[in-house]
């Protein structure tokens, strides 16, 4: 590392963040009282369906959710920051891209066609005030380099002469360049191949480590969360149902909908037959219940108190969820800590460095 | 690479104008009405002998067809090789060329001026259009152009017309100067022609304008909601660059209506000249279809042909400078 960082990574409270979408209909609810936390030093996974909210979560973290969306309710705080939501103007321009690096999706075209990679790079130089430019280019360089890049020719190449594994370490390299350790990768490995997708999750694992970063990874690819995260969020018709140490969430699932994701994911070996698909439809954002369960419409541990009453946040082990089920149960065998207060930060101290290595030993 | 896609275009545009000329040669000697055999028959009834009232005719005109029409179109083919575009029958005695040159310059430079000038604040207005769009000023904006945009030239240059001559005759709206000037390179003279050019100018601009702010305006609107504008505000890119970066990317496809706009320039504006009675050459054009003179019809869609061939390869290699997607050749949407 040519850079010492002289950040630390910082730490990430999302509490009661709501947001709505102006539509014809009225202010309709597209993520509606997220808590979650990002424990300094770590990569949280958030998975769900298209539809779910996680993008517009992912972008609330810098403040960025487009009209007719706006934040409603809530705050996003960050370290060193203060909280994102109440940032206008300048002041949040110099947060993004210094202090929060984002990374788009693949398929998305995240570079000017017109202008070369390196004379972007200037930009976004001459936009954060950067006195050394040539220093950045260096930097650049170097980052491109790690990632198995020829830094120089890509630095010289436009948008259409890069592959979209390309792209995508340059999306990543953009992120970083300015030293930023809050990194946003929102759908990072979607519509490529899997050679390179391991490639870009293994850069992203190296990166985050090395440069100390917390990084939150966007994605509907349990995959690709159970090989980089470390913490996971499932979110649901705008709500996360469920949340803990990635390895706790997948081995041993409470909440009906993460149970049934993983049973529709199908083998590389055995009968096909063996996934099954979870039945219905999830919620669009005019169909979100506005009383009780956002889940229940597809739920097999469905109970009349669904329909009325929001579900508990419910502490089993390191991991919450969000279900009536999950309380009745956990009431029956006597073992609940109802309610939350302390549930994240006994996450902190289970989780390890060491958990995510245990994840990846499970992998085939 | 330039040089093989240069080569390309030229030989399509040879192979445009030779079809062009000889379609239009064809149909316009198809038209009725043949003023040589008019004149000459016209000369015959007041009792001159025939052999005589063809000589009248080629005193007056200057030359004589001979032949067939297969063999006046390989005279003219083989006068075109030399560049030559024959005689005008309107102008006796002149050649066509000299006639179209001495009207090109009432067209060219008006049209020139009205093209750019609608160009350069269509486009600027359309990116406000575009960008305030949710408001009073889009509206505004896209509504004036939306009408303007579908009022037919005519009615435009009447209209105006009709009021520099009633409501504020501060404008002169015939002719292209005050005879009280000696024509040639003095103040007055250059004077008079701008302020007797204005209203054709003006026309013409405001006819067009309609069209590039809302072309412009959509154009905007699509790049702003491309991926890369976004990452660039996420990527916390100050303002003004990620204006620029717009602004680059929308005017891109605007080049292509400019270029052919600007093949236009030749046979545009024929209402306008008309109705001012600018003697540029679309005001030719209506003289030459009247009195029959084929060589200048001819001659006049050769012109306009060239222009818009010219145009489009002009149009073509600009691109290859300013969009590098072109200029590799593997240009990705």
């Amino acid at each position: 590392m040519s850079v010492t960082p002289e950040k630390k990574a910082p730490g990430v409270r999302v509490s009661g963040l709501s947001v709505v979408y102006r539509t014809s209909a009225g202010e309709l609810p597209a993520i509606s009282g997220i808590d979650l936390d990002l424990v300094p030093g770590t990569i949280t996974g958030v998975v769900g369906e298209s539809g779910s909210g996680k993008s517009t979560l992912a972008l609330s973290l810098l403040n960025a959710v487009q009209p007719p969306g706006r934040i409603s309710a809530g705050s996003v705080e960050i370290d060193g920051l203060g909280d994102v939501v109440k940032l206008r103007g300048e002041e949040l321009r110099k947060a993004r891209g210094r202090h929060i690096g984002y990374v788009f999706q693949a398929a998305q075209n995240s570079l000017n066609p017109l202008k070369t990679v390196g004379k972007q790079l200037l930009d976004l130089g001459r936009s954060h005030d950067v006195a050394d430019l040539r220093g950045l280019v260096r930097e650049a360089k170097d980052l491109l380099g790690r990632m198995g890049m020829d830094g120089a020719r890509v630095l010289d190449s436009h948008q259409h002469e890069l592959s979209g594994g390309m792209r995508q370490r340059v999306g990543i390299m953009l992120a970083l360049v300015l030293n930023a350790h809050l990194v946003v990768l929102d759908e990072p490995t979607t519509a490529l191949d899997m050679i390179t997708q391991a490639t870009i999750l293994r850069i992203v694992r190296e990166v985050h480590e090395e440069r100390g970063l917390t990084t939150l990874v966007i994605t509907h690819d349990l995959g690709v969360v159970a090989e980089v995260a470390d913490r996971l969020a499932v979110m649901y018709g705008g709500q996360v149902v469920e949340q803990g140490p990635t390895m706790e969430v997948l081995g041993a699932p409470r909440h009906p909908y993460t149970q049934g994701l993983l049973r529709a994911i199908p083998r590389l070996v055995g009968d096909i037959d063996e996934a099954t698909a979870l039945p219905g439809r999830p919620p669009t954002l005019g169909t979100i219940p506005e009383r009780g369960c956002v889940f229940r419409d597809r739920c097999v541990l469905r109970m009349d108190v669904c329909e009325t009453e929001k579900p508990p946040v419910v502490s089993l082990g390191a991991s919450i969820a969000l279900c009536h089920a999950v309380e009745a149960a956990a009431d029956r065998d006597g073992r609940a800590d109802i309610p939350r207060a302390g549930g994240l930060q006994e996450v902190v101290g289970a989780q390890g460095a060491t958990g995510v290595h245990e994840v990846r030993g499970e992998q085939p | 690479m330039f040089a093989r896609r240069l080569a390309g275009h030229l030989a399509r545009g040879l192979v445009m104008i030779l079809v062009v000329t000889t379609v239009s040669f064809f149909v316009i000697r198809s038209v009725p009405g043949d003023p040589m055999a008019a004149r000459y028959e016209k000369l015959v009834e007041q009792g001159m002998s025939p052999v005589a009232a063809q000589r009248a005719v080629e005193v007056l005109y200057g030359f004589a067809p001979t032949g067939g029409l297969w063999q006046q179109y390989v005279d003219y083919m083989s006068g075109l090789l030399r560049l030559d575009l024959g005689q005008s029958l309107m102008v006796p005695g002149v050649g066509v060329s000299t006639v179209l040159f001495s009207a090109a310059k009432w067209t060219v430079l008006p049209v020139l001026a009205g093209t750019l000038l609608s160009f350069l604040v269509g486009v600027v207005m359309g990116v406000y259009a575009a960008i305030r769009r949710s408001g009073r000023l889009g509206d505004v904006l896209a509504i004036s152009g939306s009408l303007l945009h579908g009022v037919p030239q005519y009615v435009l240059a009447l209209l105006l017309g009709a009021v520099f001559t009633t409501l504020l005759p501060i404008l002169p709206t015939s002719g292209t100067a005050d005879i009280m000037f000696e024509p040639g390179f003095n103040a007055g003279y250059i004077g008079s022609l701008i302020e007797y050019a204005t209203l054709p100018v003006l026309t013409y601009a405001l006819a067009s304008y309609g069209g590039w702010i809302l072309a412009m305006k959509s154009s905007v609107v699509t790049v702003l909601g491309d991926d890369f504008i976004l990452a660039a505000e996420l990527r916390g890119i100050k303002r003004g660059i990620v204006f620029r970066y717009v602004a680059r990317n929308a005017i891109l496809p605007l080049f292509t209506i400019l270029a052919l706009s600007l093949g236009m320039l030749f046979g545009g504006a024929i209402f306008i000249e008309r109705i001012f009675n600018y003697p540029g050459l679309g005001l030719m054009l209506i003289d030459g279809i009247n009195n029959r003179d084929y060589a200048l019809m001819g001659g006049a869609f050769l012109l306009i042909t060239v222009a818009i061939i010219v145009a489009n390869i002009v149009a073509d290699l600009f691109y290859t400078v300013i969009d590098p997607r072109v200029r590799s050749g593997e240009g990705a949407a």
